[in-house]
């Protein structure tokens, strides 16, 4: 049996791939400047204390994309003949519990804050040398937070979707989403200006939802592709129609009777099983490398796809009716 | 609303409601101004000075008769441990805490402490000027007993010597900055600790806090010199 290749990407997608590298180290630049500015302005303000926390987990995306691009291409070996495609899945996995838990740890001291009454105080710093109040300073801090975040996120969604790249998906929404989080601490601090010491606690309570949301999102996203769920689009939104694809090409092929695919994502790119019936076994091993080839011109993304001929489908439909049964006796006892 | 809309949105709400921010939840500023300031006190030479329930003089007290007289305010003085000023305070029953407090005081989630308005030190005081710098190894220093600086000196490598009244003590001795010129010592750059001195107020008083910090922070050579007034022997 072959190792499978190392490299996934086609010469253009690399292209994109090494843009998108450059444009991850921007965006790990930006979020340190971002999380200096806040903590430079964090005051007793739970909210920024809060979006802190947020840009802080942000970071953790653009890493792990960074980590991952170490490792995706190298070459697959005895010990790991699939290659490391999926090293960034599990990256992935451990940012996903940071945020779950991170958001969980914030709502109950955002909501501690709250029902204790406690009253956020901010005063006076001197920067340029006049006392001036903290909160105006807290402003422009959240702003910078929001606007290049929103303006990367909004450049990188469009990239994730053409490299199939979900963590660079979930990066992008989460860059994105950023400017709510800081909307919603700029409310906070300003509620805390005009004496509404309420105000502070619930715009934090907002961000931990916000928080425990993507954590959850992610979470649930990063299990999926572990569990070798069928491939989805990017956002797992849609169900890739590539393995249907798969089924019609097979079919097509005069020499096959009938076909069935299975495939699964390893990283950006698929692996999978065709059983085809063929309904004549002339030729039967030239037939087989053509229509693998052929398949794999398909998509960039069918990586390695493994032809087994066999004698029917039928067998494959008995086992699923005996477990099936096994179960209902199961169900019975 | 698109995203252009919303991030002007963002700025130009601040700009709207720009005007008397910080205010107060608990109207603290309203109230004392031209109405009565509660104040505990807790004694603290030089920092706060009792004679029985009252205040007498010291840094701080002098200090918050002269904010209390720029807000025309009545000052109602409440002595106490520091303790019970502070659970005072953070039910609201007291509007201002004074009595030496210093920045790394453990009340601080359940107060608010201000902007530090000084910065004192303690070191080990030298007889010679020429000594200044010199290492203190070996060297015997005088130190008040039962206080936090007789510890602090311990952990140096100078040879203690407890006495009961730093003011009958001969050559070096541990002390606060604002004692080195009444005692006739110079600094030897030994650095024992550093305290960033504030006053506490009710928690998110943000109006009554930045009008206090920033009175305080204009007086700065004021406060050195109420220093050294209060502070001599």
């Amino acid at each position: 049996m072959t190792i499978t290749s190392r490299f996934e990407l086609p010469p253009d997608k690399q292209r994109i791939y090494d843009k998108v590298v450059k444009l991850e180290w921007l965006t790990i630049a930006y979020l340190v400047s971002a999380i200096f500015f806040i903590y430079l302005t964090l005051g007793s303000s739970q909210a920024m204390k809060a979006a802190w926390l947020e840009d802080l987990l942000s970071l953790t995306p653009p890493i792990a994309f960074l980590v991952a691009s170490r490792f995706r291409d190298k070459q697959p070996n005895d010990e790991y003949p699939y290659g490391y495609h999926r090293s960034i899945a599990i990256a992935f996995l451990c940012a996903s519990i940071a945020l779950t838990l991170m958001g969980i740890f914030l709502m109950f001291d955002s909501a501690l804050k709250l029902i204790s009454f406690e009253h956020p105080s901010i005063g006076t710093v001197q920067p340029f040398g006049e006392p001036m109040w903290l909160g105006w300073l807290m402003i422009p801090a959240l702003l910078w937070s929001a606007i290049p975040a929103l303006i990367l996120g909004r450049i990188k969604l469009p990239l994730a979707a053409e490299l199939h790249d979900k963590v660079l998906h979930a990066d992008a929404e989460m860059n994105k989403a950023d400017w709510m989080t800081a909307g919603a601490a700029l409310v906070g601090v300003i509620g805390i200006g005009i004496g509404w010491w309420w105000a502070d606690a619930v715009a934090a309570l907002i961000i931990a939802v916000d928080v425990l949301f993507d954590g959850v999102k992610n979470l649930r996203a990063v299990v999926a592709d572990l569990m070798d769920q069928r491939p989805t689009a990017v956002d797992h939104s849609s169900i890739d129609p590539l393995r249907a694809r798969v089924e019609n090409e097979m079919k097509a092929m005069g020499w096959v009777a009938d076909a069935r695919a299975r495939l699964r994502e390893e990283g950006h790119v698929y692996f999978g099983e065709v059983l085809v019936v063929p309904s004549t076994q002339r030729d039967l091993l030239d037939n087989i490398e053509t229509a693998q080839d052929h398949l794999h011109a398909l998509d960039w993304k069918l990586h390695e796809l493994v032809i087994m001929p066999v004698r029917d489908l039928e067998d494959d439909q008995l086992e699923r009716a005996a477990h099936a049964d096994l179960e209902e006796e199961g169900e019975a006892t | 609303m698109g995203p252009v809309a919303r991030i002007l949105a963002l700025l130009v709400l601040p700009a709207l409601v720009a005007c008397g921010i910080p205010r107060d939840p608990e109207v603290t500023l309203e109230r004392v101004t031209g109405g009565t300031m509660r104040v505990g006190v807790t004694e603290a030479d030089p920092f706060t000075i009792l004679e029985g329930d009252e205040p007498t003089g010291g840094v701080e007290v002098l200090l918050v008769e002269e904010f209390a007289d720029s807000i025309d305010s009545e000052i109602e003085w409440i002595t106490g441990s520091e303790e019970e000023l502070f659970a005072a305070l953070e039910v609201r029953e007291l509007d201002l805490v004074i009595g030496g407090l210093t920045s790394t005081n453990p009340w601080s989630a359940k107060v608010t402490f201000t902007h530090p308005y000084l910065t004192t030190f303690a070191t080990v005081g030298v007889p010679e000027q020429e000594q200044q710098g010199e290492d203190i190894a070996g060297m015997e220093v005088a130190v008040e007993k039962g206080t936090d600086l007789a510890g602090l000196l311990g952990e140096t490598d100078a040879e203690v010597a407890l006495v009961d009244d730093i003011a009958l003590a001969d050559g070096a001795a541990a002390v606060e900055n604002w004692l080195l010129d009444d005692l006739g010592l110079y600094d030897s750059d030994v650095r024992l600790k550093e305290s960033d001195h504030v006053m506490a107020i009710q928690l998110g008083e943000n109006d009554f806090l930045t009008t206090l910090e920033r009175f305080l922070l204009h007086r700065e050579d004021h406060i050195e010199s109420l220093l050294d007034r209060e502070g001599a022997l």
